[in-house]
């Protein structure tokens, strides 16, 4: 009996076209859309920043001694740049905020007695902070300088630079890129899945309930010698797994992302992605998302049989959307990671335990509670999606 | 056959619907004491206007709806206490029955033949049948969604009667329909009677009332007001007509 109400569900929800957009269409799409758009700016930005050469405004009281020529035999490497000199500060100011000048630097008469002196003097640097980047440009600039000067000085004092700097310390990573990848961007994964899996449950959740008892064919079917358990589960059964084709679909934008459109072309991002889309990630996470995505169809479901037209259910469920999938952000936080505390904390124990799994440092007993927390609220999501089917006030308009 | 005795059914009242109705009684009793028998091979009819309390009547008959009180024996079986059973019994058909639009007829006649446990080779029997006897073939393969509404209709009444019920519940089963469409659920309620079903329709259009039944309850406000066969009906008539009579007997009912 459950088959036949679920295949007869499935058969209507596949002909519907507003499910299959949100189900099949937008999560195929999304994640080739993001990283075309992502790598597009990011290039473009990249490509902009080194290309673009920077106008550079100097106030020198010193004249023309000492600073704009250390400027301008910086190596290319540092940027382009072209140096204009002004006479007042005021004029410069003004360009800076009219972008005809992005960085300032206004060098006081003492600058070049530090040459030849133990003296110190402050440069003032104006830059505009609206303008994103100037600033780390202008830094760049100023330890080129100062290094500059500084070998001067250690030239003159006879002085071996490492006598100064007597440590070194080098640095070295000890986690894999796999798991600097996973734990610093593996949130940002789950959060899609959860994101579309809610919203692939959310269309066919409403169809079949709100949308069956709009329609009149509710009525009809409840008369059917099948008992509220089996038409409850036939058609929840077609909710979860249209939660599951959802998230399923993510899954499938993002290799073609990689393997057939070529959108990631970074060939150490290509060697973490080929690590982590394992057989064992894709067990593992269905693992995690089937109680999750229970969950979601036993929230909605109630809404739905409880909602009398198509409009209310859906403006009722769209806002959780928010209530429920933002605590998925939760995994973009670097730092935040699976524990006691947070295996216990629905939606948030799922985007962690996906986390760590990217990351390849999955702990199974947090897993495993995480893995109960979600099944006892699915659990208790089915019995009270039952228990509001069951009311008689809820079944007919 | 269908045997209801001392039938009744209470709503609770939420602060909302209180405040709807104009009324601070926790319950709403929608159906009173309702006792009443459909014998097969005979129509009856249950009358009554709007409110009065048919559809809920309908309802608990077809097990939708659980009494507050009573008793419902559908073709010999307790339905209310095993609604399962009685449901293979009953075949519903209400005026408002929607359709699965994005269904062919032909799927949602296996699908309701399915539910009901129909065998492939009755199914495909009595799909057979009633497609030739509704001239449902040329359209079997269109989506419900793109058919006229005697199209629907159609389908509605192949959906009814697909598992050969022994029970037939028809809840103003013409309201809304046009008269040619109206007709064809007239024809099955006759066909119905011919093949020795029980049949009840609820109604509050006396011609149709006159034009078929044998045997009527008229209710109102969940009260039984009469109850009787059609022919003592119009024996013990005071107006000049049913429609009269009818409104007759419900006034005198308010007024008491």
């Amino acid at each position: 009996m459950i088959r036949t109400i679920f295949k007869k569900e499935l058969l209507e929800t596949l002909r519907d076209r507003r499910t299959i957009i949100t189900m099949i269409v937008i999560p195929t799409m999304i994640f080739p859309l993001i990283m075309t758009v992502f790598f597009k700016v990011s290039d473009n930005f990249t490509k902009e920043a080194s290309e673009k050469t920077v106008q550079i405004g100097i106030v020198s009281e010193e004249g023309n001694s000492r600073f704009i020529p250390a400027l301008q035999s910086l190596p290319k490497e540092l940027g382009k740049r072209a140096i204009h000199v002004y006479s007042d500060t005021a004029q410069l100011r003004n360009d800076i905020g009219s972008d005809s000048v992005q960085i300032g630097f206004f060098i006081p008469s003492n600058y070049a007695a530090v040459f030849d002196s133990s003296s110190q003097v402050s440069l003032r640097v104006y830059y505009n902070a609206t303008k994103v980047g100037m600033k780390e440009r202008a830094k760049v600039l100023m330890e080129a300088v100062q290094t500059q000067v500084k070998a001067y000085r250690y030239n003159k004092l006879r002085i071996d630079a490492r006598q100064l700097e007597p440590v070194v310390a080098e640095y070295e990573n000890v986690a894999s890129v796999k798991e600097t990848v996973g734990k610093l961007v593996g949130g940002f994964l789950p959060y899609l899945f959860i994101a579309f899996g809610f919203m692939g449950c959310m269309y066919p959740a409403i169809d079949l309930f709100t949308g069956e008892k709009e329609r009149g064919t509710l009525e009809t079917l409840l008369t059917a010698p099948a008992s509220r358990w089996q038409i409850l589960i036939g058609k929840m059964g077609v909710v979860v797994l249209s939660g599951l084709i959802a998230a399923s679909f993510t899954m499938l934008g993002i290799f073609l992302t990689i393997e057939v459109f070529d959108i990631i072309q970074d060939p150490k991002i290509l060697d973490v992605i080929h690590q982590v889309l394992t057989l064992k990630f894709v067990l593992m996470f269905y693992l995690l998302l089937i109680p999750l995505i229970i969950f979601f169809a036993g929230v909605m479901i109630p809404i739905a049989v409880y909602a009398k037209t198509f409009k209310e259910a859906q403006s009722i469920i769209a806002p959780m959307n928010a209530v429920i999938v933002l605590p998925a952000m939760v995994g973009f936080f670097p730092g935040i990671e699976l524990n006691m505390t947070t295996a216990c904390i629905p939606v948030v124990n799922i985007v962690l335990a996906t986390k760590e799994l990217i990351a390849g440092t999955l702990q199974m007993p947090y897993v495993l509670l995480s893995f109960g927390i979600m099944l006892a609220l699915a659990s208790l999501s089915i019995m009270f999606s039952y228990k509001r089917f069951g009311k008689e006030g809820n079944l007919v308009t | 056959m269908i045997r209801v005795e001392h039938l009744k059914k209470e709503f609770v009242l939420t602060r909302k619907l209180q405040k709807e109705l104009a009324t601070k009684d926790k319950v709403a009793k929608a159906v009173n004491d309702v006792s009443f028998e459909c014998q097969p091979g005979r129509i009856f009819s249950l009358l009554g206007p709007n409110g009065a309390g048919k559809t809920t009547t309908m309802r608990m008959l077809s097990t939708l709806f659980i009494p507050t009180g009573g008793k419902i024996e559908v073709a010999g079986i307790d339905a209310i206490a095993e609604p399962e059973e009685a449901r293979k019994k009953i075949g519903f058909l209400t005026g408002s029955t929607g359709l699965y639009a994005r269904l062919t007829p032909n799927e949602l006649i296996k699908y309701f033949a399915d539910l009901y446990g129909v065998s492939k080779q009755d199914f495909e029997q009595r799909k057979n049948h009633l497609y030739d006897l509704l001239d449902m073939h040329e359209f079997q393969h269109k989506r419900i969604g793109k058919l006229s509404t005697g199209m629907k209709q159609k389908v509605s009444i192949c959906r009814t009667m697909i598992h050969d019920p022994e029970v037939v519940i028809f809840d103003e089963p013409t309201s809304g329909l046009d008269v040619i469409t109206a007709e064809n659920i007239i024809q099955l309620i006759r066909d119905c009677k011919e093949q020795q079903k029980t049949v009840i329709f609820s109604s509050h259009i006396m011609s149709e009332v006159d034009l078929l039944c044998d045997d009527l309850a008229i209710i109102d406000k969940g009260n039984m007001v009469y109850s009787g066969t059609m022919e003592d009906f119009r024996s013990q008539m005071q107006s000049k007509n049913l429609t009269s009579e009818f409104i007759r007997l419900i006034n005198e009912n308010r007024a008491s």
